[in-house]
């Protein structure tokens, strides 16, 4: 049809174009980082890249792989770009947010290059939007530098447990700490508020761990505000993946399944809290 | 069993300063006109051990730890209710006494195990000086059926009227002093004497009390679903709903009610506390009286009380009450014909005090006067706070105090200053009056609080007149 050729004559004015059925698959994703205003975006032919950063300890990736599209085009090897997550959510959510089965909303994702905006055309039961996003220049990304090399703990779990363990985590203290250890009490999280302390005990024996390959006792210490974001994550997901490496920087990976039971996943990077440890600099 | 308990800390929550573990909670609001005494017999727990054969104590009487833990803390051990009765499979409560933590493990499911170390101090009993045994009314309900009264009142509704007829019982909000009467929704409930499961009426009576912590025992006693005994008498003593009908727990709340205008001198019974349907073995360490372990915050009144602990010590009854006054009860209203005048000259005063609490007066401590306030007085507060009497008893003149430093506020302290003043006989008022206006924190050197603010009214702008 002269419409579809049109279109696709307009689409190659494009570097990058993305369509998608679900336009939720996205917007769950992007949610579960939403911890900051502005994201950075990483598009490749893998996929794309959606990092949120704070307080330079703190850093989320949302994986959005091609395969998840059900056309991604894309004319170069990396682009990148910043832009407004809040605004973009909105966008991407502007038909609602209730999943009523059967009637979900298409996004078609394009970006002309260097300075365009991000075009966003949403349509459910043939009502069209047309958003179109400025797009900013994009900041330095913190390289967290985290290798499975250098992990010294981890440990694979479903995130049911978890969940309400994070969600009742006592605000009024201000750091985390986590314990993983080969022996008893194996994974623990403490926090200390102003009531008194709290510890929740996990056993490796537990049939909620999937794989506990501790090789050393570590206790570290994060921030509980940084932290707090990561509860959204993991209310989303299914199972998750907690490591530390060396020098108790924290990751947790999170597999999350869309409505269409595919995968998607979210990792958080935190830096340890070293106001009373000494650690040596890395 | 966990659930009971859960359930219990959350309908307290709206209410609550202090908690006593003792396997007996006793809470009481900021105000302190309601009390919440609940008492779990050995047989409530899986497991139960005092540590009585570990037990050193300084202090002989001093058996079994009285603490306690704010209520803040011990709601975030069991803050989601759901969740607990989801994945809790047992609940293990130790005192860890030289770190001062009580300690709460939750056993969970999937070998879950959540702790909390709840910092506690250790502070005197909390006790109510109430009688439920001797009121002339009484009703038995279940929960549900007041639990349907209660939901046809608004839910800003703050206080309600319970007025109670041989041919009805009927529920009536209580509306302060609004001076549009257009304004107002009128909500009155009758019920029939026969929908109660006892109704024993000695005498019409029409009393008013909070609401919102009726509410809050309702929907405890709904959860567990047992049915509650009110005990009241007339306007100004207090009312008493209790749920006694399991073996393994008794609870208790105690709701301060309005002083009927009419009736001023209300104090002139004191009532004794009659809890103890379960004999546990630490009952008997228990059976002492508070009196004498009760510390009154001003040193001048600290020996008189320790005078009177030990009077009434040696009154003491049979080892199934504690911590009573049963038998203080006639010589309470004998001794004491000043006390009448002596309220009703506090009384006069109270108007211009500056209470930020509305309930000034302390109907559940321990040897304490009770303020009678007439509900027509305007208070200086917002009409939605209302003024409350008392519950207890002028014990006798010597008798005073017991509730520790730090929960004094504003209003207290300013009784506390009149309830020294009582302690004086023939005190003239004046002196207490100013000691209210200038609100006063050392309450314990009364006599000095006197002077300063005389001294403190003498300051007064320069005269101008004075050469200079």
């Amino acid at each position: 049809m002269s419409l579809s050729t049109q279109q696709a004559d307009n689409d190659s004015q494009y570097l990058m174009v993305a369509k998608l059925d679900n336009a939720r698959h996205v917007s769950t994703i992007l949610k579960a980082i939403h911890f900051k205003d502005t994201a950075t975006i990483f598009a490749s032919p893998m996929g794309l890249k959606v990092t949120t950063e704070d307080a330079k300890c703190v850093q989320a990736n949302a994986f959005i792989q091609e395969a998840i599209f059900h056309e991604f085009t894309i004319k170069e090897e990396q682009i990148i770009f910043k832009i407004n997550l809040t605004v973009l959510l909105e966008c991407l959510t502007i038909f609602g947010n209730s999943s009523v089965p059967g009637v979900t909303a298409s996004l078609k994702m394009c970006y002309a290059g260097y300075g365009q905006p991000l075009l966003l055309i949403l349509e459910e039961d043939s009502v069209v939007t047309d958003c179109s996003i400025k797009t900013l220049e994009p900041d330095e990304v913190l390289d967290f530098d985290f290798c499975s090399t250098n992990v010294i703990n981890k440990i694979i779990m479903k995130s049911e447990c978890l969940k309400e363990v994070f969600s009742e985590l006592d605000m009024t203290s201000e750091i985390l700490q986590i314990l993983m250890s080969p022996d008893a009490p194996y994974f623990q999280l403490s926090t200390f508020g102003n009531s008194g302390s709290t510890q929740s005990d996990f056993s490796k024996e537990s049939d909620m761990v999937e794989s506990f390959q501790c090789t050393k006792t570590q206790t570290n210490r994060y921030k509980i505000s940084l932290l707090k974001p990561t509860v959204k994550a993991l209310g989303l997901s299914t199972r998750i993946s907690i490591r530390t490496d060396n020098r108790g920087f924290l990751s947790l990976q999170y597999m999350i399944k869309n409505e269409d039971n595919q995968v998607c996943f979210v990792e958080f990077y935190c830096a340890p809290d070293e106001e009373l440890d000494d650690e040596p600099g890395h | 069993m966990l659930e009971i308990k859960d359930k219990q800390h959350q309908k307290l929550s709206r209410c609550i300063m202090y908690l006593l573990f003792q396997f007996a909670l006793r809470t009481v609001n900021s105000t302190r006109s309601a009390y919440a005494y609940m008492l779990f017999s050995p047989s409530f727990f899986t497991h139960y051990d005092d540590g009585s054969a570990l037990l050193k104590s300084n202090d002989s009487e001093d058996e079994g730890l009285r603490c306690k833990v704010n209520m803040k803390s011990m709601l975030t051990v069991f803050k989601s209710l759901s969740s607990i009765e989801r994945s809790v499979e047992r609940c293990k409560i130790t005192l860890n006494t030289p770190e001062a933590r009580l300690v709460f493990q939750l056993y969970c499911r999937h070998g879950i195990v959540k702790t909390h170390n709840l910092a506690f101090i250790e502070c005197e009993t909390l006790q109510a000086v109430f009688s439920k045994d001797l009121t002339p009314n009484r009703l038995t309900a279940h929960p549900k059926l007041l639990c349907d009264a209660v939901i046809n009142f608004q839910n800003n509704q703050e206080e309600v009227t319970l007025i109670a007829k041989p041919d009805k019982i009927s529920l009536k909000n209580y509306v302060d002093d609004e001076p549009d009467p257009k304004k107002v929704v009128l909500t009155e409930m009758h019920l029939d004497p026969n929908e109660f499961d006892n109704c024993q009426l000695g005498v019409d009576t029409e009393i008013t009390f909070c609401l919102k912590e009726l509410r809050a025992i309702l929907g405890f006693a709904e959860v567990i679903s047992l049915p509650i005994n009110m005990h009241f008498e007339r306007a100004g003593r207090p009312i008493v709903i209790s749920i006694d009908s399991d073996k393994t727990f008794e609870a208790n709340f105690v709701l301060a009610t309005l002083a009927d205008c009419e009736n001023q001198t209300t104090h002139t019974q004191s009532v004794s506390q009659n809890t103890s349907k379960h004999r546990m073995k630490s009952q008997s360490k228990q059976k002492r009286s508070n009196n004498s372990r009760v510390k009154s915050t001003a040193p001048s009144t600290s020996d008189r009380s320790n005078g009177f602990g030990n009077n009434t010590k040696n009154k003491r009854p049979a080892p199934s009450f504690d911590e009573e006054f049963e038998d203080d009860f006639d010589e309470m209203i004998c001794n004491d014909p000043t006390v009448d005048q002596l309220s009703r000259v506090e009384h006069q005063n109270i108007p211009n005090k500056n209470t930020t609490a509305s309930r000034s007066t302390h109907p559940v401590t321990v040897p304490n006067i009770s303020h009678t306030r007439q509900s027509n007085t305007p208070p200086l507060q917002s009409s939605s706070e209302r003024a409350d009497s008392p519950v207890i008893p002028m014990q006798c003149e010597t008798a005073k105090i017991s509730f520790p430093a730090e929960t004094l506020n504003q209003s207290e302290m300013q009784d506390l200053d009149e309830d020294l003043d009582d302690t004086i006989p023939g005190t003239p008022p004046s002196k207490k009056f100013r000691s209210m206006i200038f609100g006063l924190s050392q309450s314990q050197d009364s006599q000095q609080s006197k002077n300063k603010p005389l001294q403190n009214v003498q300051v007064l702008a320069e005269d101008t007149d004075e050469d200079d």
